[in-house]
């Protein structure tokens, strides 16, 4: 691509703009990245007067890919995603569905979904506790109320109760979001094409598959990519609800790099499970972006 | 569509990056810079040095800022600002891990685990006190303790108040149903079934189960108690015992005989002591304080109903079973700025003054051997009076490695429990795992 002398200052002057904030994002994202690859590809003591490192290459990689641990909990963080993405972007899309009719009270109704959205995680984790509680939680007794069960089921007890219940709370949680993402995409779609598809006797099913669900692609993927990397993050709703528990069956991948760093005070191998993380959620990224590139060009042809 | 396109692209890889970045923000805090402490200089002119003291909840009345009070009316020139603890000890260590290794000088004085010098001692987040008190101020504690808060041969910490596991019971219930008081683990078990089943109560049993360091407390009585233990005299792992086997069997039949509720798996100690405070359990085990907290007003509708003894043991023994050794230790931010006011303060903490406070005004055992032997106190803490008639036990914590042994007992001891694996499952996981790391894996 050949750029006139005019497209060629703007673009300098374009960079030169955008410089600040790029040096503001080198400094706060690629330095501490760079020195935690530095830190994992290190002995480290904890000394009086600071750490202290000790080049040992890929020694703390050998470690972390040998334990057992660290394949559970990759497991669990990836099968986690998995579930929460694919239910999140289906609750959303219907309900920012629902969202993009001219209904009366749509404004209350965005308003009250949100809601969950804003709570702090820690705190809803902390309420989702109390309503799974076995002894006293809410949703044991209005189960027994309603006779669905007998006796009292302890939701976070068995690691695949404990699983679906820690799903359900961030689902509750994160599918606002979601709606949100999908809502704007929707209202960027042109009224034209309904009225031309109706017009030519398209049936409401039709020119969902036809018009939106393609032209909203892009929003798709953008809420996937979003969900993706904030679910490989999960470390603040097991760390309140469940500790990782029952065993470790519901430990993620940076619960387990808190647990080695800050309570075993390994700070290499923790560290070498976070560059993993990271490597593995870049990957995912990059991948996510491929698809979503070629999708767009589909529709511009 | 071709601008929009670009839009979503660019706010996408601004995305990317940002969520990259993300992750491993908590891994750079290790680094953070040191906590400058803004008005000290104001203070400075006006005499009065501020030292910040990290303490969980003792007890839960207030005694911390009473024991501080006591102290700055004698030292006018310190002035002590309590920073609150998690109750949870593992979040207590992970917090102070961070602060400290990335050079915080705050706190400058911190309670912590009893079981930490290994750990502490390794990483230098505690003060060598060996190095800075003379021999003459370790003479003031009771037999054992001293080395307990050592590693390799150095002084990490000044105990402060010593713990351990007690049987505390109803008193009005036994009575009622003419039971005596549980001498055995069996029998335990028969007279909560027998509340139970006269509907005097819900619960038998209520202890700590939940996925955390409460629970290798609780295994380690229940599996010393059984003959077994974690490693054998050559320091190698011998947890898949049939001693081993015997206690985690007994622990698992408690919850399927309904004896303990099936809550038990996510029970730390406040969710335990409340269910007993509810009047909802005729047995707990818990720690020292456990006794002031179920007779204080305001929290507990047991008052003047508990009796304490010390814990069970199996039937076929004699005597009493075992009490895992817990407590906190009071240890010096090596980063401290205030050095001095530091040593005075806990020269106070564990005198004669601050620990009679603590072993009157709290159900904990105090350190201080003078204060121990005092009768008068011994008359006013019914726990300080049963602790030498129990058999000690110590967890095997005098490794740096012990937060990753510890995590194999726990999260392995708590999946049997669930019924999640098989007792001789969790067991061979637990040893194999604490193989591991006892071989510094450092996972």
């Amino acid at each position: 691509m050949r750029l006139s002398k005019l497209e060629r200052r703007s673009a300098i002057a374009g960079y030169a703009m955008l410089s600040p904030a790029m040096l503001v994002i080198a400094l706060v994202t690629l330095f501490p990245i760079g020195y935690s690859v530095w830190m994992s590809m290190n002995t480290i003591s904890s000394t009086f007067t600071g750490f202290q490192f000790q080049f040992s290459g890929f020694k703390n990689y050998g470690i972390v890919f040998h334990s057992s641990l660290f394949w559970q909990t990759l497991w669990f963080t990836t099968m986690y995603a998995a579930v929460t993405v694919v239910v999140e972007l289906v609750l959303g899309l219907l309900v920012a569905l629902a969202l993009n009719q001219p209904i009366r009270g749509r404004g209350l109704a965005i308003a009250v979904m949100l809601v969950p959205w804003t709570l702090i995680t820690v705190i809803s984790a902390q309420m989702w506790g109390y309503i799974y509680n076995g002894i006293y939680g809410v949703l044991n007794y209005v189960l027994m109320s309603i006779h669905i069960i007998n006796t009292p089921f302890l939701w976070l007890g068995t690691p695949t109760s404990a699983t679906i219940s820690m799903m359900m709370a961030d689902i509750w949680k994160t599918t606002p979001f979601v709606t949100m993402i999908l809502l704007a995409g929707l209202q960027l779609i042109p009224s034209e094409l309904y009225e031309a598809a109706k017009i030519d006797g398209s049936s409401a099913w039709n020119s969902f598959w036809r018009i939106t669900f393609p032209l909203l692609r892009p929003s798709l993927g953008l809420a996937a990519l979003f969900r993706i990397l904030q679910a490989f993050g999960l470390f603040d709703l097991p760390f309140v609800l469940t500790n990782g528990g029952p065993g470790t069956s519901t430990m993620s991948i940076a619960m387990l790099a808190y647990q080695a760093i800050f309570n075993n005070g390994s700070f290499g191998p923790g560290t070498a499970v976070a560059v993993v993380t990271v490597a593995l959620v870049i990957l995912l990224a990059l991948g996510s972006l491929k698809a979503l590139r070629t999708q767009v060009g589909e529709i511009d042809t | 569509m071709k601008r929009t396109t670009t839009i979503a692209l660019t706010a996408l890889s601004a995305g990317v990056v940002l969520s990259a970045g993300l992750t491993p923000t908590f891994l750079t805090s290790t680094k953070q810079p040191a906590h400058v402490s803004a008005p000290a200089a104001a203070r400075r002119a006006s005499g009065v040095t501020t030292i910040v003291w990290a303490a969980g909840t003792i007890s839960g009345n207030g005694l911390r800022q009473d024991m501080v009070n006591h102290f700055e009316k004698l030292h006018p020139t310190i002035h002590v600002k309590i920073v609150q603890e998690p109750s949870n000890t593992n979040t207590t260590r992970a917090q102070l891990v961070s602060e400290i290794s990335g050079g915080a000088t705050s706190p400058d004085v911190y309670m912590g685990d009893v079981i930490w010098p290994g750990q502490f001692g390794s990483l230098h987040l505690a003060l060598p006190l060996s190095q800075h008190l003379s021999k003459s101020f370790f003479s003031r504690f009771a037999p054992g303790l001293v080395q307990g808060a050592s590693y390799k041969g150095v002084v990490y910490g000044a105990p402060f108040f010593q713990d351990s596991g007690f049987l505390y019971y109803r008193k009005d219930l036994l009575a009622k149903a003419h039971l005596p008081v549980p001498r055995t683990w069996q029998q335990l078990m028969h007279d909560s079934l027998v509340l139970q089943h006269k509907h005097m109560v819900k619960y038998g049993f209520v202890w700590q189960g939940a996925s955390y360091e409460g629970l290798t407390c609780d295994w380690m009585e229940y599996l010393t108690d059984a003959g077994g233990q974690v490693f054998n005299k050559a320091g190698k792992p011998v947890m898949n015992s049939p001693q081993a086997v015997k206690a985690l069997t007994f622990m698992r039949s408690l919850i399927t005989s309904g004896v303990t509720p099936k809550d038990v798996i996510t029970m730390q100690e406040p969710q335990a002591m409340t269910a007993f405070n509810d009047g909802q359990a005729a047995f707990l085990r818990n720690w020292d304080y456990a006794w002031t907290n179920s007779q204080t007003k305001g929290q507990s509708k047991v008052i003047g109903k508990v009796g304490v003894v010390p814990l069970p043991t199996f039937a076929g023994h004699a005597g009493t079973g075992y009490a895992t050794i817990g407590g906190w230790n009071l240890y010096v931010n090596p980063h401290s700025k205030h050095l001095a006011a530091d040593l005075t303060f806990i020269n106070w903490m564990t005198g004669v003054q601050g620990q009679t406070i603590l072993a009157t005004k709290a159900s904990e055992i105090p350190t201080n051997a003078a204060v121990q032997r005092n009768p008068q106190i011994r008359k006013l803490n019914p726990v300080l009076s049963i602790v030498s008639k129990t058999h000690l036990i110590a967890r095997p914590s005098q490794t740096p490695q012990y937060p990753a042994i510890s995590l194999a007992i726990y999260s392995n001891i708590n999946a049997a429990l669930a019924g999640q694996v098989s007792v001789k499952q969790a067991l061979q996981t637990a040893n194999s795992q604490i193989a591991q790391a006892a071989n510094k894996s450092g996972l």
